[in-house]
């Protein structure tokens, strides 16, 4: 029986809702925009060699390790990282604010990330009823997206209402999502959602596919060499090191290891249920919608229509400038493009919600799993909360508030977390153990070589991954070396807003647990 | 496209795709 007050747990309605769930959050933005920017940029074809091998020695393990964690956690009714570290390693009275990265990290991107998620849904309209059908080239989308955004005013748009309008009514859908729970909720959204987004993205594929050489006098600017603008092996990349860290990376960032979302979601399956099979399924999905669908869109289109020059020059602009200027262009051109290009941000608008309800999961579920809140109140909590937050990323994206909150929540603290909790997995919980529980009850005997690999290699890989990254991108970064001065105050005043909440939520875990002692449920 | 071009293409997408039904397959079997 459930004790007073506290809401009886929820549960998965099926295996696959749960894989679907998982694969949802992973599969986003970057599956269509981030992954041909980076192979095209970092060796084409032969950016492919290191991808797979950090997939198999860094994505894959970090998988295992999330939901072999997150179901172990959930067997003692802990959901959310401080709970179930402290699970993992019960001696420690400091390891659950470690935790608070799995809870602060995944509710920062959150904040941005739906404001970036409302751009889509205003573009899949915009797309339906023409509104960017008079720019015609790259100078003039790109204005459309900034008067768009309220960094600048033109004949499209005078103030940054329409964009507001938009995030109000994203942000109030995946609240809703949210509210209604995890079954009745996210596993509907998500396996609705992505048979949508496949469906969509197969159509966007086959349209491609079939453009053949758009430009007659230009034969030789088609979907053929545009695939092979992507996949022509560039050898002598694979002797830079940055190239085997841009795939690394991309593998990271791809499978949404590292947020504390995927232990969450396991952490509401059974003590018998498989994780194993189940996290390479997932991976394997968001694989097939990275290099199969993601891979073949937006490169060769936009190849057959700007050609090798053109492209090198848009994959140079990067992933936003990809989606909201070349790819509106692109599909002007095409027979019943208005479809297709509501077809495309629609498409992306869904990645972005099925990303983001998970990224609030850890939040909501921490209010519910240690202060006894139903869904329904942690959930309006969260959104009071990251609705004022969203205000700062909305009125200061142009001042650095958006990257401030993507450099501490998307790159610092995701690799930062992956790091705690294979370390915690592998060598406090201990390798044997570690590697029972990922067993049990699995449909899949995972090879031996991977407790090497888990053990040794993948918390190698991540420590390189970090010093590089501190190195070349960290350390400047926090010394405000690449802000113009006229920024620095509000990405000062941002780096405060962060701090303050990373304490709110150390809060949070310390009262928690000081209740849970009052109780006596721990000593 | 050169010819090495369509190897990697034709190696990547099999691996992907191959894993992806073992997968599909599998779960499936086990959910029924």
């Amino acid at each position: 029986m459930a004790e007073p007050g506290k809401q009886p747990r929820e549960a998965w309605g099926s295996k696959l809702g749960v894989i679907l769930a998982v694969a949802g959050s992973a599969i986003g933005l970057g599956n269509f925009l981030r992954f041909p920017v980076k192979a095209a940029q970092n060796g084409g074809g032969a950016f492919m060699i290191p991808y797979f091998i950090s997939f198999l020695l860094l994505g894959l393990p970090l998988m295992w390790v999330e939901w072999t964690i997150g179901r172990f956690g959930g067997g003692f009714e802990r959901s959310t990282a401080p709970g179930i570290f402290e699970t993992l390693w019960r001696k420690n009275r400091f390891i659950k604010y470690f935790g608070v990265i799995g809870i602060f990290g995944p509710s920062v991107i959150y904040v941005y990330y739906v404001y970036i998620e409302s751009w889509l849904l205003g573009y899949s309209v915009f797309a339906l009823t023409g509104k960017y059908a008079a720019c015609t080239d790259q100078a003039s989308m790109a204005g459309f997206l900034q008067a768009y955004q309220g960094l600048a005013q033109n004949q499209h748009f005078s103030s940054i209402s329409t964009a507001y309008l938009f995030f109000l009514i994203t942000f109030a859908v995946n609240i809703v999502i949210l509210c209604v729970g995890l079954r009745g909720g996210i596993e509907r959204v998500c396996k609705m959602g992505l048979l949508v987004l496949f469906a969509f993205a197969v159509m966007i594929l086959i349209r491609v596919l079939t453009l053949g050489a758009p430009n007659p006098a230009r034969p030789e600017w088609n979907v053929a060499n545009g695939f092979g603008f992507l996949w022509n092996p560039q050898w002598a990349k694979l002797k830079e090191a940055k190239v085997w860290l841009a795939a690394a990376g991309q593998i990271f960032f791809t499978l949404s290891v590292g947020f504390g979302v995927i232990l969450t979601y396991a952490s509401y399956l059974r003590k018998r249920d498989d994780v194993a099979l189940s996290g390479l399924t997932a991976s394997t999905a968001n694989e097939f919608a990275e290099v199969i669908l993601g891979g073949s869109i937006v490169i060769p289109a936009a190849f057959a229509f700007f050609g090798t020059e053109g492209t090198m020059e848009i994959a140079k602009g990067g992933a936003f400038n990809l989606g909201f200027v070349t790819m509106p262009l692109v599909l002007q051109q095409v027979a019943f493009g208005q479809f297709f290009a509501f077809a495309w941000f629609f498409l992306l608008f869904i990645a972005g919600v099925t990303s983001s309800i998970s990224l609030a999961m850890p939040a909501i579920v921490f209010l519910q799993d240690e202060f006894h809140l139903d869904r329904k109140t942690a959930s309006v909590l969260f959104a009071v909360v990251t609705f004022n937050l969203c205000q700062v990323v909305i009125f200061f994206n142009g001042q650095g508030a958006l990257d401030e909150m993507d450099f501490w929540g998307g790159t610092f603290c995701v690799v930062l977390f992956a790091m705690i909790e294979v370390v915690l997995f592998a060598w406090v919980f201990g390798m044997d153990k570690a590697w029972n529980e990922l067993h049990s009850g699995s449909d899949i005997r995972i090879p031996r070589v991977y407790r090497f690999i888990i053990k040794y290699v993948t918390p190698v890989f991540l420590l390189l991954i970090l010093g590089s990254w501190i190195v070349q991108e960290g350390w400047p970064t926090l010394l405000l070396h690449n802000i113009p001065p006229e920024k620095v105050p509000f990405v000062i005043g941002t780096r405060v807003l962060l701090l303050d909440l990373f304490a709110v939520v150390a809060f949070l875990v310390w009262l928690a647990w000081r209740k849970r002692q009052e109780k006596g449920e721990i000593t | 496209m050169t010819t090495a071009g369509w190897a990697f293409l034709v190696v990547s997408w099999g691996a992907i795709l191959s894993l992806t039904v073992f997968c599909l397959s599998k779960t499936l079997r086990k959910k029924s």
